[in-house]
């Protein structure tokens, strides 16, 4: 009797988390997939209001030496992940923190498909990088880790102006779609 | 105005060789074979008369990972369990590479399975119910990994994401043991020099529009002679101001054209000068980076750098894993140097300065041969 209830409260608990699931297409949390988290940590960011989601962007330390993330809270869309991808574009709240996309960079589009985001950007993420290696390695890993925060997607292709690139500025392989990187991430200042 | 001089016979060389190198993509097909919903129904739905008090194990997903920053590469395993569950794994080399991971408190949900990989870091993973409380999944390798290259943990249930508890399993690619006999010294030493950039591509610019292209290959010019009045030969993949596989080239053929100067001619190791740039003005330093593709990467990387920066004086950033397309599409110990910051107005201003030039290219020189020194007690020592 004992064992029937413990597997009904199974399904109860299943059924909740799909239907969580299913209201939050791709919500937006620090669970990684398969990355070990802080459980209440991950359940925390999840959470916005009725009205509000919390994304988490990636910007760059002003020595440029690691990543950090910086959480906001936006209203609540259906595209959480290209809605990331904008904010990435805009400056942090912290001026500890540096912005590291190009001025005049846009987002084309946003795809995923078998948990690989394919995120589309304008020419002048390419151009308008200033061409030092430490930037395009900035870059990548804050459009990388901006994106794998959503568990639905575990790795990203960048693309410009529609097409697949094999690097920004002449340094960095992106020819494989890639993941997140937890070594350039410094999680406090 | 930019130059669109062509270095003929590189170009040349590259075009005729350029099918020897092989430098396609990694082949990813790694693909999650089961949603998270259709996991949930499994775990609801499994008999829960089979095994009381066991929880259920399900099918295994995987997929290589390619850390965005470092390039390192790294095959994770993930299991689905119903409930908590507690794991441990031993490598084992015998009789072949094999990984084993004991699963107590779980037994697979449909029954002893085997998976076939793609065999880059994995062949298989085979799992096998040992008794009505416990399974045993075993992972076959084609080389061994060391202790610390591996991870088995598992991950609470995560209901805000959806997620069952799971089993988890990481391998980081092993590096291929590679023979490298490297004696003390520069002479006789077979070095590839890559100036970054040339031709229609300037690299970064500063403010007062000094061009990275033209400081990188003022200082490979430097460091040329430096090395053949120590003896060496050196291979430079280019000597103007050019492009090295063609004007206006894709950047891939551009980035393979210099790769292939270094592997085609057996380059012992291989050097990528570049200078660096980032948006906040005050950002300076040397920094050098490496693939750790051979037991030799970091070890250049990091006597690059003490050289460079004991030599030239800029600020130490240190010596990083990244994931650049020459230091890991070469075949020999390879690293890329930013020499400074184009981006920082005191740093351009050096960085022009042939006096400051020629102390790079005497630390880059002194790094090697500390390097040559070091790799070759390294192999003595096996």
């Amino acid at each position: 009797m004992a064992a029937k209830t413990k597997v009904l409260l199974l399904m109860v608990i299943f059924i909740l988390a799909a239907l969580a699931a299913g209201c939050t297409p791709a919500a937006p949390s620090s669970a990684t997939p398969g990355q070990e988290v802080d459980k209440e940590q991950s359940v925390q960011s999840s959470m916005g209001t009725a009205d509000t989601m919390r994304l988490t962007v990636y910007y760059a330390t002003a020595d440029a030496m690691y990543l950090s993330p910086e959480v906001k809270v936006v209203p609540k869309t259906d595209h959480p992940a290209q809605n990331a991808m904008e904010l990435l574009l805009q400056d942090p709240k912290s001026h500890e923190l540096v912005k590291v996309m190009p001025d005049g960079t846009k987002i084309r589009g946003l795809t995923i498909k078998d948990h690989v985001a394919f995120v589309d950007f304008n020419d002048k993420l390419a151009k308008n990088n200033g061409g030092g290696s430490t930037t395009e390695m900035l870059i990548v890993g804050a459009i990388v880790n901006t994106l794998t925060e959503f568990p639905d997607i575990h790795k990203v292709q960048i693309l410009v102006e529609g097409k697949k690139v094999d690097t920004l500025s002449g340094h960095m392989d992106l020819s494989e779609p890639l993941s997140r990187s937890e070594k350039i991430v410094k999680k406090s200042l | 105005m930019l130059r669109r001089v062509i270095c003929s016979a590189l170009v040349a060389m590259v075009l005729l060789l350029s099918p020897v190198v092989t430098a396609g993509p990694v082949n990813s097909n790694a693909k999650p074979n089961a949603t998270v919903s259709a996991q949930k129904v499994d775990a609801t739905t499994a008999k829960p008369d089979a095994a009381p008090a066991a929880q259920q194990l399900m099918q295994v997903r995987w997929a290589t990972h390619t850390d965005a920053v470092t390039g390192a590469s790294k095959l994770r395993l993930v299991f689905d369990v119903s409930g908590p569950v507690e794991v441990d794994g031993t490598v084992t080399a015998n009789p072949t590479p094999r990984l084993v991971v004991n699963v107590k408190g779980a037994v697979p949900a449909k029954g002893d399975d085997s998976v076939n990989l793609d065999g880059k870091i994995a062949d298989s993973v085979n799992i096998g119910a040992v008794d009505g409380q416990n399974t045993m999944i075993t992972v076959d390798m084609p080389m061994m990994v060391d202790e610390g290259d591996y991870k088995v943990f598992t991950l609470p249930a995560d209901i805000a994401a959806g997620k069952p508890f799971r089993v988890v399993v990481d391998i980081n690619k092993p590096i291929p043991p590679m023979v490298f006999n490297f004696t003390a010294g520069l002479k006789n030493k077979v070095i590839a020099i890559d100036p970054g950039h040339g031709g229609t591509d300037p690299g970064a610019i500063g403010l007062a529009r000094i061009m990275e292209k033209t400081v990188n290959l003022a200082v490979a010019l430097k460091v040329k002679d430096l090395l053949e009045k120590a003896g060496a030969k050196v291979l430079m993949t280019r000597e103007s101001d050019c492009d090295v596989f063609g004007p206006n080239s894709s950047a891939v053929d551009e980035l393979k054209a210099r790769t292939t100067v270094g592997n085609f001619r057996k380059a012992d190791i291989f050097l990528s000068i570049h200078a660096n740039s980032f948006v906040n003005r005050t950002v300076g330093g040397t920094a050098t980076y490496y693939y750790q593709k051979t037991q030799y990467d970091s070890m250049l990387a990091q006597n690059i750098q003490a050289g460079v920066v004991q030599s030239a004086g800029l600020s130490n950033r240190g010596s990083f894993p990244a994931n650049f397309y020459v230091v890991k599409r070469t075949l020999m110990p390879a690293a890329l140097v930013e020499m400074g910051f184009l981006s920082n107005p005191d740093e351009e201003k050096l960085l022009n300065d042939p006096v400051f030039q020629q102390k790079v290219a005497q630390g880059i020189v002194q790094g090697m041969e500390r390097f040559f020194a070091q790799a070759a007690r390294a192999g003595g020592d096996r």
